[in-house]
């Protein structure tokens, strides 16, 4: 399957735009501007960009907590995504959640649970209610290396696989959870998602900085999942080039190893050059994306700058439907 | 009226709502085709089929996980832990996800669903079959916590629970499961958050729940003829509790017993003393009293379970030293 210039040209805008929105968010949390954790996805474009490419706006998506690129490209307005980092009233959830909980019921993007391996048996109930329903909505769980270790995984897995639900499992495997690295703790047969086969559900490992190979196993599993035949597991292989957090210098990781995924793995030059090679796009046209990924950011930035903060009473709204809470 | 056993009103109210509602659904460990552990959701396999009623194995966290997204997604869940000491399997869901949906989302989703659990000692089930765990929730806003003591509020409540927009526990205490009462054919409502006085009084006011009230009821019949008026308040409605039938008993007799099943440490009721404290003291004639379980694990040996209850001798004791403090 050769991809379409149209599809080629959106998986290269989408990864571009999400790495200069993790540079963008990374300098201004570093000059003070984003109260909290933030946890960057540079390195891992891929990942998002190729799956999110192969999701409709009414599937069920559940990012996980390195995961601002689903929610930019989910559909909901990208100024109000860079709004909720920046703790500001205009941001998706008015500043409630921040980094870690965009969500947006309109796009189906039913957040991250930052309680790791939480979103595995929740991810249940929205594929279940696709079934009740007789709708072909599928539902993506995004999860990293590290929530594996978490009981609900297996709970989840074992009930998805018998009942046959429509889920997409992307686990990205970007080798560390937090320093840990992941064969350091876990006990499986070749490959971490090779757990899968004890649930009677296919897994595929793929080298998750190759876009074009992540949105091929991606729509193949959507299918799948959307033609009734149960869920998928896709092992995605990639690195983070951050530490954990905005901030943390990663010591535990041995620089050589940053080095090699830094210039010799990056998704984004390795799409480019195979774009350019291929003779489908010009240099200039690429940089003409990279220019306009640029603008879209500035567009951003300025909306979320200049964006009025809550106000402190905002937080005695919605804690019960129909119900209110007593304030000081 | 017609009477029906505690258990029996509860299975009313689900078949009631499923036939009125079709995105209301049942879930949980041995509900289908046996109709549960302790027979509350028989029936509802054979009439509405495995779509709408949900066998599950043992994994508490995806039953609550299912009732979250399937929530979220606009249905209905009604979700059984088979005993209320099993929801530290699926704590995290509930706790993490379910209480907080609402404030995450900001106003634009809502979590409507209940768990139905089974609770309380006396069973001689020991430790882990045997617990009352209001006070595991108490410190967690967005839930609501509903504990019926008849089968009419069982089945009113759990109407009213379901038609909630908000995740509601809903406690079945295990020894009231047989208990007869009249209860309604048709489908009705009791309001979640109003407690309600079982017997009137002058000296004194009992709050408690679930089989405690009963406990309650008769130490007031036997004082009564001692001359000794109790008033009896069956909250009904754990969290919120109705502070308005509270402040208005308290206004009348000065005098307050709280009685649960619970170890005394950081029991439930603790709040509602404290919330007395603050808004009432004024009205107050001797301290407040608490009738609790002791600070021990319930224990199996009929002996030992029924040293760690709150007994009929304790309440009246407690009872006679504040009417004469």
């Amino acid at each position: 399957m050769n991809l379409s210039k149209r599809v080629l040209k959106e998986l290269y805008y989408n990864m571009v735009l999400i790495r200069d929105f993790e540079d963008m968010v990374d300098k201004y949390a570093k000059k003070g501007y984003i109260p909290g954790f933030i946890h960057l996805s540079t390195g891992q474009e891929a990942c998002q960009a190729g799956v999110m490419l192969t999701l409709k706006e009414t599937d069920y998506k559940f990012p996980d907590h390195r995961s601002h690129g689903v929610c930019l490209l989910s559909g909901t307005p990208k100024e109000r995504v860079l709004a909720e980092i920046f703790a500001k009233k205009t941001g998706i959830s008015g500043g409630r959640g921040g980094s870690m909980h965009i969500l947006d019921i309109k796009c189906r993007n039913m957040g991250f649970n930052a309680i790791q391996g939480a979103n595995m048996v929740t991810c249940l109930g929205t594929a279940f209610a696709s079934q009740y329903n007789n709708t072909q909505d599928v539902t993506a769980v995004f999860c990293g290396d590290g929530t594996i270790g978490r009981g609900e995984v297996h709970e989840g897995m074992n009930i998805a696989a018998k009942w046959k639900l429509p889920i997409i499992y992307v686990l990205v495997n970007n080798e560390y959870a937090i320093s840990t690295r992941v064969e350091s703790v876990h006990s499986y047969p070749k490959n971490l998602s090779d757990r899968a086969w004890g649930y009677c559900i296919p897994n595929e490992v793929i080298d998750g900085n190759d876009v074009i190979a992540v949105y091929k196993a991606s729509a193949k599993a959507v299918k799948r999942a959307r033609d009734g035949e149960g869920p998928t597991v896709l092992e995605l292989l990639t690195y983070r080039w951050q530490g954990m957090f905005s901030g943390d210098p990663a010591a535990y990781r041995p620089k050589d190893e940053v080095k090699i995924w830094k210039e010799k793995r990056c998704p984004i030059k390795r799409l480019r050059e195979k774009m350019i090679s291929d003779k489908i796009f010009s240099a200039e046209e690429v940089d003409e994306l990279n220019k306009q990924s640029l603008e879209e950011i500035e567009g951003m930035l300025k909306y979320a700058i200049e964006s009025p903060e809550p106000e402190p009473q905002d937080a005695l709204k919605y804690i019960y439907a129909g119900k209110e809470v007593e304030g000081r | 009226m017609r009477k029906l056993s505690f258990g029996r009103a509860i299975n009313e109210a689900l078949d009631q709502e499923m036939g009125r509602d079709d995105k209301v659904f049942v879930i949980g460990e041995d509900v289908a085709q046996m109709g549960g552990d302790f027979g509350v959701t028989q029936g509802l396999w054979k009439k509405y089929g495995e779509k709408r009623v949900k066998n599950t194995p043992l994994s508490e966290a995806a039953i609550l996980g299912i009732a979250n997204g399937a929530a979220m997604a606009g249905l209905r869940p009604v979700a059984e832990i088979m005993f209320a000491d099993f929801i530290t399997e699926c704590y995290d869901q509930l706790v993490n996800n379910s209480a907080k949906v609402h404030f995450m989302f900001n106003g634009t989703v809502t979590c409507p669903l209940v768990v139905r659990t089974v609770n309380g000692a006396g069973f001689h089930a020991a430790y882990h079959h045997s617990q009352t765990p209001e006070a595991w929730f108490l410190n967690v806003p967005g839930l609501y916590m509903v504990a019926p003591s008849t089968p009419y509020e069982a089945k009113g409540l759990l109407i009213a629970s379901i038609r909630n927009d908000n995740p509601v526990i809903f406690l079945e205490h295990k020894l009231l499961y047989d208990m007869e009462g009249e209860v309604s054919e048709e489908p009705y409502t009791v309001e979640i958050g109003k407690a309600k006085v079982k017997k009137e009084g002058k000296d004194a006011t009992i709050i408690t729940s679930q089989r405690m009230v009963y406990l309650a009821l008769e130490v007031a019949e036997e004082l009564s003829k001692e001359g000794i008026q109790l008033e009896v308040i069956d909250l009904r409605t754990l969290f919120p509790f109705d502070k308005d039938t509270i402040f208005d008993s308290i206004a009348k007799t000065g005098r307050v017993i709280l009685i649960n099943e619970a170890p005394k440490t950081g029991n439930y009721v603790n709040e509602i003393s404290q919330t007395i404290n603050e808004e009432m003291f004024e009205f107050l004639k001797a301290p407040i009293k608490r009738i609790t379980g002791l600070d021990t694990p319930t224990a199996f040996a009929p002996k030992l379970e029924n040293y760690y209850l709150p007994g009929k001798k304790d309440i009246i004791e407690e009872v006679k030293e504040i009417v004469e403090y």
